[in-house]
């Protein structure tokens, strides 16, 4: 369903998948890289996904002064402006839910509707840290180990990817300046938090609820910090349905609106 | 004239209930809500002892409008703390829920009651349907299923099954079963014209709230007497309630100044996040089932900011003043209408529960025995035509 | 030790109900009906004046069995006119219902008692299943599911939504809100394996109602206690609640006599719907857990009747699974059941079956006078440790 692109914005290049049929939406990663998958594919049946390789991940080069969540932020808004010419839907997961909002806060012009999936960089000070012990982050990760698709990425890849980490936000996992503009963040958004996930904390999305204006907060249950891969008819099913109707969302349709089935 | 007393046990301890739907519940404190609950249940049986036919409660979900997500669970109460009361439950709102439950849970407060059951079903406005994730579209057709199948559960001498569009059940007999046979009495909103009519399809009493004008809801028990005789029956005044904000004071400026007050909390602070799901609902849906209907609705909301208080007064519209006025607004409403009940909401937003008691005293002492004569002599057809 | 008082408020008015599912209820006299209903609300608000901590109300459908379907339409009046008993709710059947109905009924009641709810999730019986028209093999699924989201809807800060498997909601703030933060106390049953993990997990009361064997109870008590230092904390003997039928008398004949026409009545009369329903789904579907354990179970229940009559009443009460007797050797015999389980906690059925009424007052009124006083201490001192590993 994706094809690969490259994107010329001001600073440098920007590598892309993009494919589906429908709305744009831009998907934000996270610290995995782009990652297709069957809950974005049944997604794409609905929205056009436009998913960027951000600069230093998946083998790619790093950009110069492309070197902080806010700088970030606002290379992506050149890549909406550049790619679809008007404001954009954003979809981020963990590290790209962070950056998204972001986005958000710097560029309420160039974003549609905002979605964070599963976000990171909210962790209050008084939550403890997620667990390092392999076995356990693998439960904090997977809800269902076996649905991830089989991995395609060198292990130094994967490792260059996690540093790329710390390039852009340091050491902190609570973005207190980002936390203290969440007030400025004007578009709909939809905050999704699958009820396992270990890596992000309830009290994180609970504050994202709490202080962005018009926000949604959705428990996706039996999902865990890859929502994507453990719930991918839950994950598709929700997130179109939200970009398409907005606030109505809420509504039920009755007949009008049919589930998609699990398995996929 | 018979008197239904309806308190929809709103939580007043908000101040800004903002206009998010659905409104956060991190403003409800536990303490307040357990007093408040309570008082409201004194208030209740209390209208009992001040002279009231009937004693009511309703379904609100996710708002302080109304702390009852069951009302079932107060009228149970309310049963058993009274002796004569009808226990009006206006009630379930039925697209929502298990019809077989609401059969037997109007079942057992029929029990409970000795019999005293009055049955509301109700349609519910949008939010609930928001609240329940359940599409407001099928409101209607939920409504004429579910009402056929709660009246087979309470009245068929023989088990049974149900496959339906909305609902199927294989194997149905409801322990325990109603007291009133064939079963109990029923009650219905008929304040559109697709409510009224469905009210008479189903044989229920109507109750008419919010009324804009006597002409309109003149208009509106014409069609629900109309519909009843194609269905071949006819309803006396008694099916005929009629509802209205109540406040009774020494003087008209005193009632006028704790109504309003009341009023505005009620429409500015408790309404707020309703209005919001509303507009969702009739921007995106076909809730209102008649096309004229969403903007009669919106115009109805509209109409009582526009008119001044004392004109609403003036139109009958409210029943506010002295005692003696009372007296009076009560006359000229049966006059209008041949009514042959009236539902008076006394508890409106964050009147004082000392001013509610106030307003039951006087209707106990002047206003009830001046009135109770009302339409005694009723000829069925005497009642507006 | 700490008295729970429960009361399924049957309908005794018929004398044989038949095999039929469900039970016709043409049998219902409305009248009779009124009295019972009356009476029992009654009985149970006097059972706090008697000394009893809880006083327990459950749901039943479609059948003389009880007269709850709603349980909580009971537990609302009880709440409202008693001032210092727990309102154990034993229980909201889950699987079958909206669980924010569950939630939002339970949070009313916690605010009309002050905070006194003990909230009970059930996974019901599968007759229950069968009223409702839902899936027996769907029922801890649902109950799984169904426990997350209302604990969710109980004491999340900020209105949130819910897309799981058998539930969704856009939008949920549930209004009132429980007393009892972060949530109110709970009791889920702990007789078989997944659902003890259940109650483990929620740090619920584990209820081993209607105890058949005293090992297989301890056993259960072991497995309870082991799940939840799994799930990182660990009960106390006030987490353990047993159920047994109770029937005091001035001598043990005269209470054995009552009690087994209870019984008789119980199994005979107000039981036999109930098993054709169980029949049914035991055999199309897989409600008990693995095919070993619904061989196990439908023995178990099949032969609880049976197995009565296998058993002496004589030898039932040795075995300490009554409570039967004087007051004196209902004294020693819940100081036995403790020694032997630990349980600090007993829900004591009264009301078997058609009892009359009167006995059942009498048999409260021995409690408060002399066999709660006599066997309060027991586990006052307890050490945790110390109960039945």
């Amino acid at each position: 369903m994706f094809n690969e692109k490259t994107s010329k914005v001001a600073k440098g290049s920007l590598k892309y998948l993009t494919g589906g049929s429908g709305r744009p939406l831009i998907h934000l990663h996270g610290a995995g890289g782009v990652r297709p998958n069957p809950g974005l594919e049944a997604l794409g049946k609905n929205v056009t996904l436009y998913m960027p390789v951000l600069p230093g991940f998946d083998g790619t080069s790093t950009i110069d002064g492309v070197d902080s969540m806010e700088t970030l932020a606002d290379l992506v808004a050149d890549f909406i402006d550049k790619e679809i010419g008007e404001a954009a839907d954003i979809i981020g997961l963990s590290f790209g839910g962070w950056l998204g909002a972001w986005v958000a806060v710097r560029h309420p012009d160039k974003v549609g509707q905002l979605c964070l999936e599963n976000p990171a960089g909210f962790r209050p000070d008084s939550v403890p840290a997620p667990s390092s012990d392999p076995e356990t982050r693998k439960q904090e990760m997977y809800a269902y180990p076996d649905r991830v698709p089989a991995e395609t990425k060198s292990e130094e890849m994967l490792a260059q990817n996690r540093a790329m980490l710390a390039h852009y936000h340091g050491d902190t996992s609570f973005d207190a300046d980002l936390a203290g503009q969440l007030g400025k963040i004007e578009c709909l958004t939809m905050i999704m938090h699958g009820t396992r996930d270990g890596r992000v904390p309830e009290e994180a999305v609970q504050l994202l609820k709490r202080d962005i204006p018009r926000s949604h907060l959705i428990y996706v249950y039996d999902a865990a910090h890859s929502l994507e891969t453990d719930q991918p008819a839950r994950f598709a099913h929700l997130v179109s349905d939200f970009m398409e109707r907005a606030e109505a969302f809420l509504v039920n349709q009755g007949a009008a609106g049919v589930r998609p089935q699990q398995v996929l | 004239m018979r008197f239904s007393y309806t308190h929809h046990m709103p939580y007043t301890g908000v101040t800004d209930a903002g206009q998010d739907w659905p409104v956060p519940n991190k403003q409800f404190d536990a303490e307040k809500g357990v007093e408040m609950f309570d008082r409201y249940i004194e208030d209740k049986i209390y209208a009992e002892q001040a002279g009231f036919d009937w004693i009511g409660s309703n379904e609100h979900h996710f708002s302080p409008y109304g702390m009852m997500p069951n009302p079932n669970l107060v009228g149970a109460v309310v049963a058993n703390r009274t002796r004569r009361a009808g226990i009006l439950q206006s009630g379930n709102i039925v697209p929502i829920s298990n019809p077989i439950r609401i059969a037997e849970e109007y079942a057992m407060l029929d029990v409970m009651s000795g019999g005293r059951l009055i049955a509301g079903f109700m349609r519910g406005i949008p939010h609930e349907y928001v609240a329940y994730n359940v599409s407001p579209d099928e409101s209607y057709g939920r409504m004429y299923e579910a009402i056929e199948l709660i009246k087979k559960a309470w009245s068929s001498p023989e088990p049974f099954g149900w496959e339906g569009e909305f609902y199927q059940f294989r194997a149905v007999s409801i322990w325990p079963r109603p007291v009133q046979k064939p079963y109990p009495r029923i009650l219905m909103s008929a304040s559109s014209d697709a409510s009224a009519r469905l009210a008479a399809e189903v044989g229920a009493s109507a109750g008419f709230l919010r009324i804009a004008d006597f002409d309109s809801a003149r208009n509106q028990i014409k069609v629900y007497r109309d519909r009843a005789k194609e269905c071949g029956w006819s309803p006396t005044a008694d099916d005929v309630m009629i509802g209205m904000n109540c406040c009774i004071a020494p003087t008209y400026e005193e009632a006028k100044e704790i109504l309003q007050n009341g009023q505005k909390y009620f429409f500015g602070v408790l309404g707020g996040g309703i209005r919001t799901a509303q507009q969702l609902v009739v921007q995106k849906t076909r809730y209102f089932k008649d096309a004229g209907a969403a903007e009669k609705f919106a115009k109805k909301t509209a109409v009582q900011r526009e008119v001044s208080f004392d004109e609403r007064v003036e139109r009958g519209l409210i029943v506010c003043g002295t005692p003696e006025m009372a007296i009076d607004q009560i006359r000229r409403i049966h006059g209008e209408l041949g009514n042959g009940r009236m539902n008076l909401s006394v508890k409106i937003g964050n009147i004082a529960d000392h001013h509610v008691t106030r307003t039951l005293d006087y209707l106990r002492d002047v206003v009830f025995p001046a009135v109770r004569p009302l339409g005694e002599d009723n000829d069925p057809a005497q009642a507006a035509e | 030790m700490k008295y729970s008082y429960t009361h399924h408020m049957p309908y005794t008015g018929i004398d044989r109900s038949g095999q039929d599912w469900p039970v016709p209820n043409k049998q219902f006299d409305p009248q009779v009906g009124v009295d019972l209903f009356n009476r029992y609300i009654d009985d149970k608000v006097y059972a706090e004046q008697t000394g009893f901590d809880w006083i327990g109300c459950n749901e039943h459908h479609m059948s003389p069995y009880g007269l709850m379907p709603n349980p909580n339409l009971v537990g609302a009046v009880v709440a409202n006119r008693t001032k210092k008993a727990g309102i154990l709710q034993s229980g909201n059947i889950v699987p079958i219902v909206n669980p924010i109905r569950v939630a939002e009924e339970y949070a009313m009641l916690d605010v009309m008692s002050g905070g006194r709810l003990v909230a009970g999730f059930m996974r019901g019986i599968p007759h229950e299943y069968v009223a409702y028209n839902v899936s027996p093999d769907e029922s801890y699924a649902r109950m799984e599911e169904a426990m997350a989201l209302i604990k969710k809807a109980w004491s999340e800060p900020e209105p949130f939504g819910w897309e799981g498997e058998f539930y969704q909601y856009r939008a949920v703030s549930i209004w009132p809100k429980p007393v009892q933060q972060p949530f109110p106390e709970m009791v889920m049953s702990a007789t078989s394996e997944r659902s003890t993990r259940l109650a483990a997990k929620h740090r619920a009361v584990a209820g081993i109602l209607a105890l058949t064997d005293m090992d297989d109870g301890r056993a259960n008590i072991a497995r309870f206690k082991q799940f939840s230092r799994e799930e990182g904390w660990e009960p106390t003997n006030d987490h353990i609640m047993v159920g047994l039928n109770c029937c005091i008398a001035p001598t043990y004949e005269e209470a054995k006599k009552i009690l087994e026409e209870g019984q008789e009545y119980f199994f005979g009369v107000l039981g036999g719907g109930i098993r054709t329903a169980q029949n049914l789904v035991v055999q199309k579907t897989r409600f008990y857990g693995t095919s070993e354990e619904a061989d196990k179970l439908k023995t178990k229940f099949v032969n609880m009747r049976s197995g009565m009559k296998t058993r002496s009443f004589d030898e039932r009460v040795e075995m300490g699974l009554m409570i039967c007797g004087t007051p004196e050797m209902a004294v020693e015999q819940i100081t036995r059941l403790h020694k032997e389980l630990g349980n600090n906690r007993l829900g004591l059925s009264i009301k078997i079956g058609n009892i009359s009424d009167e006995h059942v007052t009498r048999t409260q009124d021995y409690l408060r006078d002399i066999v709660f006083p006599a066997t309060r201490h027991l586990g006052e001192s307890d050490d945790p440790a110390q109960a039945a590993e």
